[in-house]
């Protein structure tokens, strides 16, 4: 009987305005995005960049491994770069917005301490740091046409479908003749929506093969077969979400007497959960969890480090006075060079410490905005499609993360290989603490980034839940409703 | 006269009474008053940054003694209309840090000491959600509005079986067309003025935000703007609504013109000019390279010159007394900067014992020098500022593309209106190197470059008590009205060419 009313459904939809502008409008849109995204600069832009990057580090490793371990433990593993998104066309995710690379190398030059004639040049550690364009002004706009922006057109049609399934039909009085049968209202319920889903899905399934299609002929972004099963997931998102907007058009369509009425409230609604409620969230969250800025990081980073140098005083010209460190670091002066150690590990964990910070902060930040506006269907829906697409901020807080474990293990090598030399004093991180003897480019480690769904997985069980919510609510309110 | 007050009377009534007008009006006001309360607080932080970095750059300048390091500052003031239209208000730099061999540029990826800084900016990873304001609201929430109160007038009544019914009345067509548009405006009139009204209130109960008479001049330019909008997607609807049979047919129709003009055609034409940028570019690091040779250049220019005058360089153009060491340090001036990666070269003399040495000759050659070091500053930054010269022709015909759809049309009337759009902030760029110019000016009616205390204060410090002040430019009305009047006349346009469109076809209308 269900599958009656829903056949029903969609012999009557294919006849509608509304099936003939969605079936002009899916193929368009999917065809521009893989034209715009296979074409157009960006991704064989970024690869190139990637592989260059990764090159000029293989070499800056190998470069300093070959002068010694202590000169590869100071400069630093390199710019480690982020692996270019080939599904950025799927979940574009503010691709623009996200650094695509992390820094851990030290290049800039020695510092200078004088002690009497001699002049001591140290130099620095490398520490973790994490670029970020601060003007964020080539930003032109932020939506762009990629699938999780089909898919919120896509919960429109789902409106343009259901807002008049049960009003329209209660006001020509054909919901009365169709309730005389003995069929009952779950039923006829559940046939509206199969018959909507099936008329808005099938042609949704069939643009995205042709998107597919022209994506993988054009050749200039090639798949794996994972990125098969993402995909797959994807279109998985697409149903819960058209799903989620044809029961809340079943909703409104049975609560309201008059399919206009109906119409008006689903579009504001849509509005609001597309627009309004996302970026009203996402601007009132620097409120709700205020974080210094970076000039107030940078200050305080400085009076941090001022007041390190302060007692040190490892920049001393010659004749000052010196309080803690005396002399020069040498292979000879195990002490010294302690002390230095002391200094120089001291300095980075400071500077490690408030950048770590500033950027956790940051991640919070945008965490607690995306947590609330997941309230919205759309934004999860956004946010999961991001997930799958390794995309926006959770693939740049994922990549971070890593970058910080690859930092631990960067160290815990140069301390393992310098464990092997017995000559050396095995003080880190002073370059006359270290072995001075050359190691071997490829037993550095080196970075590898993997990618993580984990974050996916609520948000598909969110939009499940929203699926059954609106059910339930759609459901309710049917059985509740007048027939006239 | 009197048939036309009717039918305006008759379809403002019978709008006001559906259940359409009151959701909208409280959506509409609802949704104004949640976006203007969230931007009044961000104004509100943008104006403290601003005063903290203006009180900063006071005290700083009061410890400058000489005249070749002083870097007064152009502050980009938070524009109060930016309650109303956020536009690029959080975007770009909002500091410019003028040094006088410094050009002024502004390059995509960031360059240690630039000049051009943002401050104040706590999370840039927060503008990847969308901001949204009262013209935002207006552009989307709106538009929906004046489509949905449309979609019936004719269609409607021709279904119900009433439109036989007036036309039996000794009424024109012309005269039925006219009234159902302006009741139709008449209706929406309240919603948008409420609506600008409540924003106006909440903006003012804000302890920092002050309208003067000029900002009020300009929201009511933008509100006139709007209705002007407005009444574009009522005459839009309507004319759909005189082409379709059925008010069903006339309402998916209108709906997914709506969706298709406020929400996909700005975006695509946007992402497809990014991708595909008719004004392709050389890398950015091209640019800085030719700048770099302009340094070189200068320093041959200079060298010769003092050469000229004998001198190896420029240290030994002073003359020491007997028994001055002039080895030791204290005071280190530098004459330029620039840079490949790193953003400095120095060149720096040292100059201690400044009171025991004439520079008569030294300060005659830094009267040569220092003029020419500014020039070729400005040198430097005619090829330093192509790469934003590309991104803004590039954005321009972005911007162009989207104008095809009226609702971009109004987006960038009102931005200009309001002072927060791209151009708006060009300017300030621009204005900040006008600035620069001043300064320039300023020191050369001092006779600063060959003066002692242009490198030593050691006879007096810099008198730099008349120093001008960065001001920002505010457009008066006349001046906005004439930056936006094209946009003002596109509107103007659409509007004329559908109400045109819809009184033609409503003469030509067939009953049967």
């Amino acid at each position: 009987m269900i599958w009656q009313i829903a056949r029903k459904e969609i012999h009557h939809n294919l006849t509608t305005l509304r099936f003939s502008l969605i079936i002009i409008i899916l193929p368009v849109l999917f065809v521009a995005n893989s034209l715009i995204y296979s074409f157009g600069s960006g991704y064989t832009a970024q690869v190139d960049t990637y592989n260059q990057q990764v090159t000029q580090n293989r070499e800056h490793v190998a470069d300093y491994a070959n002068k010694g371990l202590a000169e590869l433990a100071l400069i630093g593993p390199g710019e480690i770069p982020k692996r270019p998104n080939r599904l950025t066309f799927c979940a574009d995710g503010a691709d623009k917005l996200i650094p695509r690379s992390v820094k851990m190398m030290n290049i800039g030059g020695l510092s200078r301490a004088g002690y009497g004639y001699e002049v001591y040049r140290w130099r620095p550690p490398w520490i973790l740091e994490y670029p970020l364009d601060n003007k964020s002004g080539s930003a032109m706009q932020r939506i762009k046409i990629d699938w999780v922006f089909i898919g919120i057109l896509m919960s429109f049609f789902a409106i343009l479908f259901t807002f008049d399934a049960i009003a329209g039909e209660r006001a020509r009085g054909t919901l009365s003749l169709m309730m005389s049968n003995t069929v009952s209202r779950g039923q006829v319920l559940l046939g509206k929506y199969l018959g909507a889903f099936v008329t808005l899905i099938v042609p949704l399934i069939i643009s995205i093969l042709i998107n597919l299609l022209i994506i993988l002929f054009s050749g200039n972004i090639p798949f794996e077969s994972s990125e098969g099963l993402r995909i797959l997931g994807m279109v998985i998102l697409f149903a819960l979400l058209v799903s989620i907007f044809i029961f809340l058009g079943l909703f409104f369509s049975s609560r309201v007497s008059n399919a206009i009425t109906s119409l008006v409230w689903l579009l504001l609604t849509w509005v609001f959960l597309a627009f309004v409620f996302p970026s009203l969230l996402g601007t009132f969250v620097g409120n709700l969890n205020p974080i210094p800025s970076a000039d107030e990081v940078v200050k305080q980073k400085h009076a941090q480090l001022e007041q390190l140098y302060g007692e040190y005083r490892p920049f001393n010209s010659p004749g000052d006075i010196t309080p803690k460190l005396k002399k020069a670091a040498s292979a000879e002066d195990p002490e010294t060079t302690r002390l230095w150690a002391d200094f120089l590990s001291r300095e980075v964990e400071t500077k490690t410490r408030l950048s770590d910070a500033h950027i956790d902060q940051q991640f919070q930040q945008v965490q607690l905005a995306r947590d609330l506006t997941q309230i919205s269907p759309i934004a999860t829906f956004q946010y999961a499609m991001e997930g799958l697409a390794n995309t926006g901020i959770v693939s740049y807080t994922n990549f971070v993360k890593q970058a910080r474990r690859y930092r631990q293990i960067f160290i815990d090598f140069i301390k393992t290989e310098d464990r092997g030399d017995p000559e050396s004093l095995h003080i880190y991180p002073v370059k006359e603490g270290l072995s001075q003897k050359p190691v071997d480019p490829d037993a550095v480690p080196v970075f590898e980034e993997q990618i993580s769904y984990r974050s996916v997985l609520t948000q598909v069980m969110l939009l499940v839940l929203f699926n059954l919510l609106f059910f339930i609510v759609a459901l309710v309110s049917f059985l509740k409703s007048d027939l006239k | 006269m009197h048939t036309l007050w009717l039918v305006i009377q008759r379809e403002f009534v019978s709008n006001v009474l559906t259940s359409r007008f009151m959701i909208g009006f409280i959506v509409c006001l609802l949704s104004t008053a949640v976006a203007v309360f969230v931007q009044v607080d961000d104004y509100e932080k943008r104006l403290s940054g601003y005063n903290a970095a203006v009180r900063e750059a006071e005290t700083e300048a009061q410890n400058w003694e000489l005249y070749y390091n002083i870097n007064p500052k152009a502050h980009r003031k938070p524009n109060p209309l930016g309650i109303f239209n956020v536009g690029a208000e959080n975007l770009g730099a909002n500091t410019v840090t003028i040094e006088l061999a410094k050009p002024v540029f502004e390059l995509t990826y960031p360059v240690l000491g630039e000049p051009a800084q943002k401050r104040g900016a706590d999370n840039p990873l927060l503008a990847m959600f969308l901001t949204i304001d009262v013209v935002f609201i207006f552009k989307i929430v709106l538009s929906a509005l004046a489509i949905l109160f449309a979609f019936n007038t004719i269609s409607g009544e021709r279904e119900d079986g009433t439109l036989k019914l007036v036309l039996s009345n000794a009424i024109p067509r012309d005269m039925i067309v006219l009234g159902k548009y302006l009741g139709g405006m008449l209706s929406l009139f309240p919603i948008v003025f409420t609506s600008l009204i409540v924003a106006l209130i909440i903006a003012l109960s804000s302890r920092v935000t002050a309208f003067d008479g000029n900002d009020i001049s300009h929201i009511v330019l933008i509100f006139a703007v709007s209705l002007l909008y407005v009444s574009t997607w009522y005459l839009l609807g309507l004319l759909l609504s005189i082409w379709t049979k059925t008010p069903a047919t006339t309402l998916i129709l209108s709906m997914v013109v709506w969706v298709m003009l406020t929400i996909v055609h700005a975006n695509v034409a946007t992402i497809v000019v990014e991708k595909f940028p008719p004004y392709q570019s050389k890398p950015e690091v091209e640019y800085v390279r030719s700048a770099a040779n302009v340094w070189d250049q200068f320093q041959k220019e200079r060298d010769t010159y003092i050469k000229r005058r004998g001198y190896e360089n420029l240290r030994d153009s002073i003359i020491w007394e007997p028994g001055t060491n002039p080895e030791r340090t204290d005071r280190f001036l530098t004459f330029f900067s620039y840079g490949i990666e790193s953003l400095y070269f120095v060149e720096g003399y040292i100059l201690n014992d400044i009171e025991k040495a004439d520079t008569t000759i030294f300060q005659e050659i830094l009267d040569y020098q220092e003029p020419l070091r500014i020039a070729y500053a400005d040198k430097a930054e005619a090829i330093l500022n192509k790469p934003a010269e590309e991104r803004e022709r590039n954005a321009k015909f972005a911007d162009l593309l989207s104008r095809i759809s009226f609702a971009d049309v109004y987006h960038y009337a009102v931005g200009t209106i309001a002072g927060t759009d791209r151009q708006s902030y060009n300017d300030f760029i621009q204005d900040s190197r006008a600035y620069k110019r001043e300064i320039v000016e300023y020191l050369k009616d001092k006779a600063a470059f060959s003066s002692r205390a242009w490198f030593s204060n050691d006879q007096g410090a810099a008198d730099l008590t008349d120093l001008p002040v960065f001001q920002q430019r505010r457009f008066s009305l006349a001046e906005s009205f004439s930056r936006a009047y094209i946009d003002i006349l596109i509107l103007l346009a659409w509007n004329i060419v559908l109400f045109m469109a819809a009184y033609v076809s409503f003469l030509r209308y067939d009953m049967s």
